[in-house]
């Protein structure tokens, strides 16, 4: 081999073994900075799928679905969920406004979640609710969430003729503690479940 | 015989009038006894606002506190957990107070007190241990490494320099 082979072949020698020993820095150095900042907000049936949501819902019957948040903000989230329920001609937080809904909050679920960390509440409701035959009605007493008792101060569910079902909803609306100003901000997420109160 | 039966009449009275006398006794004792009871365990409804409002306060401090941690880079994941139970014992105290349960309201609101004891402390710690082993880290894998390269490439070329000059000298590869 000529010598300038061989300073050839040093030199990929010598770069390569350089490129190993440098590699640990480059991981922390080369990395892209984060662009998106935001947060999830899920809602999965019993099955921790997104399907077999529950539907049709009978008196003091348990049903099962599971709360999600995903922090993505780069900083620990402090978040509150506002539990809320309507019949189909109340208030409802509105996705292109991104207003809450004005209902008062039944229960607040409060979370903190950490960046790039994921919080889950399997959430357990039941509802307590009277039928109506001559009105043609239902008029809610309570819903019972993870053994909390909510009081729904006997609103009611006129019977919807065109999809024939007493329609209602029940929904979460997320809130976040902004450190600035010391207060919780509509964070203009919300994720509902829409049931069908059954007469049974 | 009027006379013993006046005497008689006026015994009768007495007596009535002391059973009347110690039935008021009692019952003024008692309705004292109740009412002592009754202060000692009622719960004001400003006492349990305000002890509402301070639970407040104390989990803003401590969530602070812990989003600092975090930000270092520090494993919040116990003390998350303790935040989130006392954020629950809140909620369920606010839920309690709006039902006008002012007992329960301030039991969950001092649960939640309790669950944060000490935890802003632990909090620094974790975030002080966090910020000594972000700049180990950064020493070891950053600043280390590069010394390593440098050290490799300078290395490279004073063996190469060397083996060099005694390849000239021989004339021929040693």
């Amino acid at each position: 081999m000529s010598l300038g082979e061989y300073r050839v072949l040093f030199l990929v020698v010598t770069g390569i073994l350089a490129l190993v020993v440098v590699s640990p820095a480059l991981s922390r150095l080369l990395v892209l900075p984060r662009t998106e900042f935001f947060t999830e907000l899920w809602i999965l049936g019993p099955n921790r799928m997104a399907e077999d949501y529950p539907f049709n819902i009978s008196r003091n019957h348990n049903y099962n679905v599971l709360l999600g948040i995903g922090n993505h903000l780069g900083y620990c989230g402090y978040y509150l969920v506002e539990v809320k329920f309507r019949n189909l001609a109340q208030s409802a937080p509105d996705s292109f406004n991104r207003t809450p809904s004005s209902l008062p909050s039944l229960f607040n679920i409060t979370a903190f979640v950490a960046d790039e960390g994921v919080w889950e509440l399997p959430l357990t409701f039941s509802f307590d609710y009277g039928y109506n035959e001559t009105l043609l009605q239902v008029e809610l007493h309570s819903l019972t969430l993870n053994d909390i008792a909510l009081d729904l101060g006997n609103d009611t569910i006129t019977w919807d003729s065109g999809k024939k079902e007493f329609s209602g909803s029940l929904f979460f609306e997320l809130w976040i503690y902004d450190r600035t100003n010391g207060s919780f901000q509509y964070h203009e997420r919300f994720v509902s479940l829409r049931l069908n109160i059954t007469s049974s | 015989m009027i006379l013993a039966k006046n005497s008689c009449v006026a015994c009768e009275i007495t007596m009535w009038s002391i059973r009347c006398t110690l039935a008021l006794a009692a019952l003024i004792l008692m309705l004292s006894v109740a009412n002592a009871l009754f202060c000692a365990f009622a719960v004001d409804e400003t006492d349990v606002r305000s002890s509402i409002a301070a639970t407040e306060e104390n989990i803003v401090v401590c969530y602070r506190a812990i989003a600092d941690a975090d930000e270092a880079g520090a494993t919040t994941t116990a003390l998350l957990a303790a935040l989130n139970e006392a954020g629950e014992l809140l909620s369920r105290a606010d839920l309690a107070y709006k039902m006008g349960d002012f007992d329960s309201a301030l039991d969950f609101a001092n649960q939640s007190q309790e669950r944060l004891n000490g935890f802003v402390a632990q909090a620094v710690v974790l975030r002080e241990t966090a910020v000594q082993q972000r700049y180990w880290d950064f020493m070891v894998y950053v600043v280390g490494s590069i010394v390593g390269t440098v050290v490799v490439v300078v290395g490279g070329f004073a063996v190469w320099f060397f083996l060099k000059r005694r390849y000239e000298k021989a004339g021929r590869v040693v």
